[in-house]
């Protein structure tokens, strides 16, 4: 992974609080928006966000959680791990205490639905910017046998009914006993 | 239901998931079937409450710990929702003492590209899911 200027705690738990917590329709969503904020600071380069979105997937429990470790560890050690986490995860709970101790029924009413369906609309077009984002360096000619077979493997297994994890560790297998040619990155 | 029991009961839960709904049939299984300390209703609310609120879908298990204890069981609900995120910094650890050899970083770029796939596949989901209750709105 390449080493590049990263943000100060402050700056990490500002961007972590606000990205993890403005969006609706799960932690893919805010993935993909700590990766734009993050690149566009020029504080994480591609290859880190891969492997990153990797590791996270491989991590028991929710991937954003994960995700968001590893970017506070890489900048500030268990300090950053360790705010990130908190800032990631204590707004969303305490809404969530909040919301369950009054047994508030929020799809009750037509309006809020409505709004929620399209929030969660918006976030799918994100989650697939994100994924797009992430084959986008496979597709030069050198990587593109590994891109292709990868896929359709993973296309198949899920297909299949397969879950993640089985999914992920065949790629993982599978592309591993792949040739490797010395132009690939 | 003890706070401690809760958090261990969730803990095994995500422990043995890989996103953030993932957890809900050991959940179940767990707090409706085997011990009956929330019922099919609560899960529900719970799972509601989760996906209408910011933030991770896999905050539910508060509202999972809160039904089962109380305010100390949301706090154990948090406590096992976050446990697991930080077996990342080992793993980081590993990946990164190996990368350097062709074979690991193929595994790694197999990893990611699967990643993708299962992103697009998430992704069609959530868009499904919109439309269908725009639809049912509609209707």
């Amino acid at each position: 992974m390449n080493q590049t200027v990263g943000p100060s705690v402050r700056e990490l738990v500002t961007a972590v609080a606000y990205e993890a917590n403005r969006t609706v329709g799960g932690g893919l969503v805010t993935i993909e928006l700590l990766r734009r904020r993050f690149s566009a600071r020029g504080w994480l380069d591609a290859a880190s966000h891969g492997v990153f979105i990797a590791i996270s997937r491989f991590t028991p429990g929710t991937v954003v959680l994960a995700y968001v470790v590893l970017l506070g560890w890489r900048y500030h050690k268990w300090r950053g791990a360790l705010l990130a986490l908190a800032m990631a995860s204590v707004p969303a709970s305490v809404i969530v205490f909040a919301l369950a101790a009054t047994l508030a029924r929020i799809d009750r009413y037509a309006a809020v639905r409505a709004l929620l369906a399209v929030g969660i609309l918006v976030a799918s077009a994100l989650v697939v910017g994100s994924a797009w984002h992430l084959i986008r360096p496979y597709l030069p000619r050198a990587s593109r046998l590994r891109l292709i077979v990868i896929a359709a493997v993973a296309v198949a297994l899920v297909v299949l009914g397969a879950t993640p994890v089985r999914v992920l560790l065949v790629a993982a297998v599978m592309s591993a006993a792949l040739p490797v040619r010395s132009t690939e990155s | 239901m003890n706070a401690v029991v809760i958090y261990l009961l969730l803990l095994k839960a995500t422990l043995t998931s890989f996103a953030g709904m993932g957890s809900l049939p050991q959940i179940r299984q767990d707090f409706v079937e085997t011990r009956g300390a929330i019922s099919d209703q609560q899960l529900s609310q719970a799972v509601l409450v989760g996906r209408a609120t910011i933030g991770p879908m896999g905050a539910y298990v508060v509202a999972i710990g809160y039904f089962a204890g109380g305010w100390l069981g949301a706090v154990a609900g948090w406590l096992a929702m976050i446990t697991p995120a930080l077996i990342a910094i080992p793993l980081l650890a590993l990946i990164q003492r190996w990368l350097h050899l062709p074979r690991i970083r193929a595994a790694v770029d197999g990893v990611i590209i699967a990643s993708a796939v299962l992103l697009l596949g998430s992704g069609a989901t959530l868009a499904i899911d919109a439309i269908q209750q725009l639809m049912a709105l509609k209707s």
